[in-house]
């Protein structure tokens, strides 16, 4: 394996062609994220963000090319690189018929977190995700941003040192969000790794860096405020705009 | 106030019932159906092979059900004044009437040798004629009272069995000397052992429930994983295919284990059926065979991608095994080629388990065979969940 573990992840000519379909759903993309960073994928739907995620976390195989993580080659050591990753889903995939502490609980247990760890870490994302009343009541009858938090609670409950979140803040109001980013922001100091994917452009400028992607290729990756300067714009999405050559895409 | 024809601010009020609003839900649903080509073949499938199946098992009555035959009769030659000498061979007479007689499946050999072909449960019955026997019914027909006795060493745990097989015999007896007092003397296998109703049939239905009822039950809860969207979540943690396997089977198990007591306590207790063997024995036997189905259901689980699907295993498992496993007619009374099939059903052998230790008063001695083969087709069953079991999400 040529890659290097300088970054957290890193892909070399990733190609993903789904079997139902002859598209590329992901067409050998080259993309490298450094430790401590707050990455966001951007593009249309179907453009490939998704997939290129279920790629690197493991839980869909590449049709070539190569994926390291924390220096691991994946999918081939999936289940060590696992361990240190959290996945927030574009669905909830949660278990409805559960409360929402026994799903949290019922995922740290696949980390094999202890019930003392567990209750000391559970409380401290109920506070930060304002869920704190919640706890045990039954998923399916949360509401769609509750239930969206939980999800997340979810992903961060083993403390991962790489998260993904997809489309995380869909049907999470304005106010959270915000208190989200704070969050985001805390979690990067502590040398945590964030990829998150959006088709919210503007959500995408409070990130370190942003990467466009289109058609499963990334057209355009650099810091927010550097891309604007370089298109001369005033926000993300007329780079956007401007990189899809007017094309309308499903967004 | 207007009468509902009349326009009111161009409005016309419209209740009445549309069939085109009915045919566009029932084109929605045939459409869903057509998408699902699974469901669709299994629709036009399952009534087939029921049909079928119950139709070529159900069709005739029980034959060839086998047992052996002792004819020691030497004949009788007697001189007859004008007519010469004439030889009876009334045992040969017989013999030839029952190797007519469709219900059963002549094979030869000794009384006494045989006796445990029927206590191991290969043959219904033997037979025993004996040596005077063509003698006797000589002395019969002349007016002397003697005594003729026909032995018949006879598996009675099934009435409809025991009732073809001393049926067939009475028959050939009336149909070759007609109704002259021979007594068939009945010998019941198994320390005598002869059962009516609940008893005889409960057995059967413990093991037919345990098909049913785990294989519905396993792949509805293990598919419930799919349809919730969490399968793919799972991808993403460090669980192991083999370690979500293991989860659902003993997550199953411990439903089978409530399914199972519920099962022993109606048959046993509610319905009194009896159980000569070990009771102890019986619960191994029900975990054993629930064991079975329950990787049995896994491993169905990994074909179905939602719950119409899934539901379709238990009938498509349970019905057939009811037809071919000797529930409703023997075995031995199945067409021949469909008589090998049996063999590769499990309930085939859960049958001869649960009936070997209610009925039969059996232990490991005398069942292992059985044992082994559902203990065998458990583990295949396991290894060709663990083979088919997706790791990924679906590409």
């Amino acid at each position: 394996m040529s890659i290097t573990s300088d970054y957290v992840i890193e892909t070399k000519d990733l190609v993903k062609v789904y079997k139902t379909g002859k598209v590329k759903a992901v067409d050998g993309l080259n993309f490298k994220i450094k430790k401590g960073e707050i990455y966001a994928l951007i593009g249309a739907n179907g453009s490939g963000k998704t997939t290129l995620l279920n790629m690197i976390i493991g839980a869909l195989y590449p049709t070539s090319g190569e994926i390291s993580v924390f220096g691991y080659s994946v999918p081939k050591n999936r289940r060590t690189t696992s361990n240190y990753i959290g996945v927030a889903p574009q669905e909830y995939s949660l278990y409805s018929d559960l409360t929402l502490k026994e799903n949290v609980r019922f995922f740290s247990r696949l980390y094999r977190m202890k019930k003392p760890e567990f209750e000391e870490r559970f409380s401290e994302l109920l506070k930060i995700l304002r869920l704190e009343d919640k706890r045990k009541t039954l998923v399916k009858n949360l509401s769609g941003g509750m239930k969206r938090r939980t999800s997340i609670a979810c992903a961060l409950i083993h403390s991962p040192k790489l998260l993904f979140f997809d489309e995380a803040t869909v049907g999470v109001d304005p106010v959270l969000r915000t208190f989200f980013w704070e969050y985001f922001n805390s979690l990067k100091e502590k040398g945590i790794t964030l990829v998150l994917t959006s088709h919210v452009m503007d959500e995408a400028e409070r990130a370190d860096r942003i990467g466009l992607m289109r058609a499963g290729k990334l057209i355009e990756e650099g810091p927010p405020q550097e891309l604007k300067a370089k298109y001369n714009v005033e926000s993300i999405e007329e780079i956007f705009l401007l990189l899809s050559n007017g094309v309308i895409v499903d967004a | 106030m207007h009468n509902g024809k009349k326009p009111n601010n161009n409005v016309e009020k419209i209740s009445r019932f549309s069939i085109r609003r009915s045919l566009s839900v029932a084109l929605r649903v045939l459409n869903m159906f057509r998408r699902d080509r699974r469901t669709m073949g299994m629709m036009l499938v399952i009534p087939a092979v029921i049909m079928v199946i119950f139709g070529l098992t159900l069709s005739g009555e029980i034959v060839n059900l086998p047992i052996i035959l002792d004819n020691q009769d030497v004949g009788y030659s007697v001189e007859i004044p004008f007519v010469g000498n004439v030889t009876l061979d009334v045992g040969q007479n017989i013999t030839n009437a029952l190797d007519n007689d469709k219900r059963v499946e002549l094979t030869y050999g000794i009384y006494e040798e045989n006796i445990e072909n029927v206590e191991n449960g290969d043959y219904f019955a033997v037979v025993h004629i004996p040596e005077d026997f063509s003698y006797s019914i000589f002395n019969i027909t002349q007016g002397i009272t003697t005594q003729v006795t026909i032995k018949l060493y006879l598996d009675a745990t099934k009435p409809p069995i025991r009732a073809s097989i001393v049926g067939a015999i009475h028959d050939s007896l009336s149909q070759i000397i007609g109704d002259v007092g021979i007594e068939v003397e009945q010998i019941l296998a198994f320390d005598g052992a002869q059962f009516t109703g609940y008893d005889v049939g409960i057995p059967a239905v413990m093991g037919f429930v345990i098909t049913f009822l785990l294989v519905l039950i396993g792949t509805l809860t293990v598919t419930r994983e799919r349809i919730m969207g969490t399968e793919d979540r799972l991808y993403s943690t460090p669980l192991s295919t083999a370690e979500r396997l293991t989860g659902y089977v003993i997550s199953l198990l411990a439903i089978a284990a409530s399914m199972i007591a519920v099962i022993l306590l109606v048959g046993v207790v509610a319905f009194g059926a009896t159980v000569r063997g070990n009771f102890f024995m019986l619960i191994l036997v029900a975990f054993l065979f629930g064991l079975a189905h329950v990787f049995l259901a896994v491993f169905l689980s990994n074909f179905a991608e939602n719950e119409l699907q899934a539901i379709q295993f238990a009938p498509l498992t349970a019905l057939p095994s009811m037809a071919l496993s000797g529930m409703l007619v023997p075995i031995n009374s199945l067409p021949v080629w469909l008589q090998p099939i049996s063999k590769i059903v499990p309930l085939t052998y859960g049958i001869n388990l649960f009936e070997g230790v209610m009925l039969k008063g059996w232990g490991f001695k005398e069942l292992w065979v059985d044992f082994l083969v559902v203990a065998g087709m458990a583990l295949l069953f396991f290894v060709l969940a663990i083979l088919t079991v997706r790791n990924r999400m679906k590409d």
